[in-house]
């Protein structure tokens, strides 16, 4: 056994009734302690949260009068064929883009491996995205992925495929976003690869004198091993990919000339909130707007826990 | 969020905690590479290829930012005309040293401030047992899936309502009170000290600040590095906060001051593809730069930060 | 790992640290001083400085006014005004396009002017009346033009010559022979799109195409939209066939997009266009830029063959809280004088001299000056070509028309943009796309008409 941390249960604390419980000094020392964590939160998060809830039954625009409006801006999310089409075009870009984000991050984690000292450069080239301003990376994409003389139709040309409009071509816009959001999912690679390293050396060996090609090893051991870093980077990213906003924006929704040209085809669902909160100024409407989001992801986060449990892998779970 | 809490018996492991080593099994990250020597050379290869896949669009970019406008799309590397003179262009057009400046202080200001509150609050909640405790973290914990953009409007208002809402105050501030994700992460490294360093603390008279500006910050830098770096990414790269609460653009940070570049150069502007690329170079090039030095402590921050998830 | 990190990395922290104060009194210091400045010297938004002509005009509202302007360049922007507004620390006098106008007075984020006008003995009626009516909502004016902008068709002479073709090839009042020209002019290169035949120009030009067909996109008083009508249905159908015939709208706008706008490579000089309906703004690029290309400018044609203009631009209009409304109200008429108008153009005939490319004239939406400019400053410089564009351009301004003012602003324009805009992807067909368009517009309009005030 290792020493008792900080995280095991402390032997013999001290039980009494809440009264003494506060009168204690390490109680007031512990409320010092988070007292910056509870200001911001009642500041930030749950002031914001209310007055947010509140906000959307109203018709503020921070400039008129404000009205009650009841239920009249929830109602509008559902005739306003917009939300449904930005809430779709943002499914289906996270549907596209996470599980992609995933293998090919565990792809280039496990090539990563055993290639000695040299991980170490390769990692940080694969980093070196996640520090661009994502602006850039809009900007990248209108300059790399233009139909007529982006560089990708260009490489597509020279093994005999002619490439689609990436930038302009509604179908093609997202499947085009994807793939430049792909260029930084460098701290997926790095999270996989640590958690590779950690998988203990026995199990391989154990596995290999079972009988099991690479393939069974990658399933049976690999996989289970760092199932806990896929399903945290999972989440993570899932959450992410829902609140998609610069990319899209920058090279769409950018300036007024830009917007003239896309139709909702690159309208992502924060985007569109942006666009009613900062744009048109409809406050109350944008504050329904955001709790439908945030429904939305707890809904999909409840789920992915629930399917969690089921696949994955605790150490000192039994097998 | 149970799961999560799970998590706690791989916790104990954590590096900063660094359990005698002798203890652990041997993990494949300690194999040394009997990958043979093709199995090696085929690795090499693919990754050299995945390298050069992922740098192409900084060589693009900066190869773009030193041609003339009609060669921006002749993708070639070296450009066929040299022409330096974006630079000096968007040097004049633009007050590209006062976004850099701004960005600079800004991202330090946020790093720090979260770097230092969070580390506080997730002492608090990793050392004490106090009545509420449980309560109070699982506040964190729903904070942390709360997605940012649901608080976008009424935290604007908030702003708004303290007559701040065009200040850079906004972008960094906030990272004062520490942040939910970051809380979380060095709780989990705080949680897998061993006990006996802080008792024995105790029985020598240590006060609790003691307690935790000598023994755990100490023990925990590696964590409070990787919190730095993390939201130094994100302050750096942000464009959302600049864009609802920046108006002056003396106040832009770069991502900010880029959009304002791409507004006027690019589509709908004068369609200068090459002067948008000389900003985005200017605006990525030093964070790469810095990044690329400090590496080593970079990855190896986040990577040990791997076997949280 | 758990070896302490080396003394580098702890020096650097520091260092960190240290700055990490400094922001804390810079951004304090900054705050307050933002706060003084305001109320100090006078703020302009969305005019910018770029050419001879904006500087020398700036340069007599500085006379006329006693109060140091400070001009945030670069181009209007929405989201900026309405936060400034609604913090209520707008600027003090804005330039934007006209056709938000309406959306913004609609929910009282501008002061109308009628009373500064009278204070200030502006003649309203000096102005172009789209340019005024544009910014006219429920019988009150809420700016003044700055710019105004005509469409004309642009057609590519030398192109013509080669293909052996004549302007009246590209006659906008005969639709069946304009496709047929279009599909003459359009070529390709192993599957890619080298040159457009006719860019239509969609969505961006739709209501002009629109009134070409005798229809319109919103009743004369901006209370209703009509834009699933018949004549609306239609000018979408026949536009985006435009496009479609030529391979579709992602590739048209794939090359559209790399084309070189603003430089002597310009998709006139490389014949990648055949023609194009555009604004007069890059009849004096080319100038500048490809002078000796044969552009070849006409007036665009309704399907009755009556010469149509769909005229934009920007005003100047003063938000709710400026902090000088007065100042602001005297900065707006000494920009938009026929007196102010004369100098900047004079400075601008300079500048094309300076950069050996004809000057075209200027069009100010003010009656008056653009007379003026006409007759006094423009002269025929010797390039038959452009000298023909500018009278074609002089010539159309009188058969100006703008989409009538209305509550909801850029609003309505993105119903109607994004409507288009699902045709040209595939989406969705004419009919289906207006349909909804329509219904998305009038719930605008409704909101706004109802709504605040």
């Amino acid at each position: 056994m290792t020493a008792p941390t900080l995280g095991d249960p402390r032997p013999g604390a001290r039980r009494g009734g809440l009264r003494a419980a506060f009168k204690r000094r390490d109680t007031r020392a512990a409320y010092l302690f988070i007292l910056p964590w509870m200001i911001g939160f009642l500041i930030f998060t749950a002031g914001p949260m209310i007055a947010s809830f509140v906000l959307s039954f109203t018709n503020y625009d921070g400039i008129g009068s404000t009205q009650g409006v009841g239920l009249a801006n929830y109602k509008q999310l559902f005739d306003d064929p917009s939300v449904a089409k930005s809430m779709m075009n943002t499914l289906l870009f996270t549907v596209l883009r996470v599980p992609l984000q995933m293998a090919i991050a565990l792809a280039l984690a496990m090539l990563l491996l055993r290639v000695g000292r040299a991980a170490g450069f390769f990692r940080t080239v694969f980093y070196l995205p996640v520090m661009t301003p994502h602006v850039a990376v809009g900007v990248l994409f209108l300059m790399l992925f233009n139909g007529n003389v982006g560089v990708i139709n260009k490489a597509l040309g020279y093994i005999g495929i002619t490439g689609p409009s990436w930038t302009t071509d509604g179908p093609w816009i997202k499947p085009g976003l994807v793939l430049i959001s792909l260029w930084s999912l460098g701290t997926t690679v790095v999270i996989y690869f640590a958690a590779l390293r950690n998988v203990p050396q026995d199990l391989y060996e154990a596995a290999e004198l079972d009988g099991a090609g690479p393939w069974g090893r990658f399933r049976h051991v690999t996989l289970p091993q760092i199932s806990g870093a896929l399903f945290f980077t999972l989440v993570v990213n899932t959450i992410g990919s829902l609140q998609t906003f610069t990319e899209a924006y920058t090279a769409f929704y950018g300036t007024g000339q830009a917007q003239s040209y896309t139709s909702d085809d690159a309208l992502f669902y924060v985007v569109y909130l942006f666009q009613q909160a900062f744009q048109f100024m409809h406050m109350g409407y944008a504050s329904a707007l955001a709790w439908l989001l945030f429904v939305v992801i707890v809904v999909i986060t409840v789920i992915q826990f629930r399917l969690s449990k089921r696949f994955v892998y605790y150490e000192g779970d039994a097998r | 969020m149970t799961v999560l809490d799970e998590r706690r018996t791989n916790d104990a492991e954590a590096p900063g905690a660094a359990p005698p080593a002798a203890k652990r099994r041997r993990t494949v990250g300690e194999r040394r590479g009997p990958a043979g020597p093709l199995g090696r050379a085929i690795r090499m290869i693919l990754l050299i290829g995945c390298s050069i896949a992922f740098l192409y669009p900084f060589l693009w970019l900066v190869s773009a930012s030193f041609k003339p406008a009609q060669q921006v799309f002749d993708n070639a590397l070296i450009p066929e005309t040299f022409k330096p003179g974006n630079y000096s262009e968007i040097w004049d057009a633009f007050p590209m040293l006062t976004w850099l400046w701004n960005s600079t202080v800004i991202t330090l200001a946020a790093a720090v401030a979260v770097t230092i509150s969070s580390g506080l609050v997730a002492f608090g909640f990793a050392y004490f047992r106090f009545p509420g405790r449980n309560v109070l973290f699982a506040l964190v914990i729903g904070t942390m899936m709360l997605p940012g953009t649901v608080l976008m409007v009424p935290q604007y208002l908030i702003w708004d309502w303290m007559h701040l809402s065009s200040s850079q105050l906004p972008l960094w501030a906030p990272n004062l009170f520490g942040s939910a994700f970051y809380i979380f992460l060095l709780r989990q490294f705080f949680l897998g000290l061993p006990r006996e360093l802080f008792e024995a603390a105790r029985v020598d008279g240590a006060s609790y600040w003691t307690l935790y500006w000598r023994i755990a910050v100490p023990l925990c830098k590696p964590a409070l590095l990787v919190t730095f770096i993390f939201e130094i990414q994100a302050a750096w790269t942000d464009l959302v906060r600049p864009l609802i609460y920046l108006r002056d653009p003396e106040l832009y940070t770069v991502p900010r001051g880029l959009k304002a570049v791409l507004d006027q150069f690019g589509e709908g502007g004068e369609w200068r593809w090459e002067i948008v690329a000389t900003a985005s170079v200017i605006v990525t090039l030093p964070m790469i730069l810095i990044f690329f030095l400090c590496q080593r402590h970079f990855t190896e921050g986040i990577a040990t930060q791997g076997r949280k998830g | 790992m758990a070896a302490p990190p080396p003394k580098r990395i702890r020096r650097r922290l520091a260092l960190a640290a240290a700055f990490g104060l400094l922001p804390l009194t810079a951004a304090c210091g900054g705050v307050s001083l933002a706060g003084d400045d305001s109320s100090k010297s006078f703020t302009t938004m969305g005019y910018g400085l770029g050419d001879a002509l904006s500087g020398a005009r700036m340069d007599q509202a500085r006379k006329a006014l006693d109060i140091k302007i400070r001009v945030n360049e670069g181009s209007f922007d929405e989201q900026q005004f309405l936060s400034s507004v609604a913090a209520d620390d707008p600027p003090d006098v804005v330039n934007m396009d006209r056709a938000k106008i309406g959306g913004y007075a609609a929910r009282g984020a501008l002061l109308p002017l009628d009373a500064c006008a009278k204070k200030e003995h502006i003649n309203v009626d000096a102005y172009r009346d789209p340019a005024i009516d544009e910014a006219t909502l429920n019988g009150k004016l809420y700016g003044l033009p700055n710019s105004y902008d005509s469409r004309v068709m642009l057609i590519n002479g030398d192109l013509l010559k080669d293909e052996g073709l004549t302007p009246e090839d590209f006659d906008t009042s005969d639709w069946d022979r304009l496709e047929r020209t279009t599909k003459k002019l359009v070529k390709s290169d192993g599957g890619k799109l080298s040159r457009i035949g006719f860019n239509p120009k969609i969505p961006e030009f739709f209501p002009m195409w629109v009134k070409a067909n005798g229809g319109a996109l919103i009743t004369d008083d901006g209370r209703t939209a009509t834009l699933n009508s018949p004549k609306v249905v239609e000018a979408l159908e026949y536009t985006s066939n435009l496009l479609k015939i030529q391979g579709g709208w992602g590739k048209v706008k794939a090359l559209n997009d790399s084309f070189d706008m603003f430089g002597t490579k310009n998709p006139m000089a490389r014949k990648q266009i055949g023609a194009l309906p555009f604004e007069n703004w890059w009849v004096n690029v080319l100038a500048q830029n490809s002078p000796k290309t044969d552009l070849v400018a006409v007036p665009f044609k309704d399907r009755k063959g009556r010469t149509i203009n769909w005229t934009t631009g920007y005003s100047f209009a003063i938000p709710k809280g400026s902090k000088h409304p007065d100042e602001a109200c005297t900065f707006i008429k000494a920009m938009s004088s026929a007196k102010t108008w004369q100098i900047g153009a004079k400075a601008k005939r300079a500048e094309a001299k300076k950069n050996k490319g004809p000057y075209v004239g200027d069009f100010t939406g003010n009656a008056a000056a653009d007379r003026d400019i006409e007759t006094k400053i423009w002269k025929p410089s010797g390039n038959e070509a452009y000298d023909k564009a500018t009278r074609t351009l002089y010539d159309v301004q009188d058969k100006g028309f703008a989409v009538p003012a209305n509550a909801a602003g850029s609003e309505f324009t993105s119903a109607w943009q994004k409507a288009v805009n699902r045709v040209l992807s595939g989406e969705q067909t004419p009919k289906e796309a207006l349909d909804q368009a329509q219904k998305q517009a009038q719930s605008v309009l409704d909101i706004a008409n109802q709504g605040k005030r």
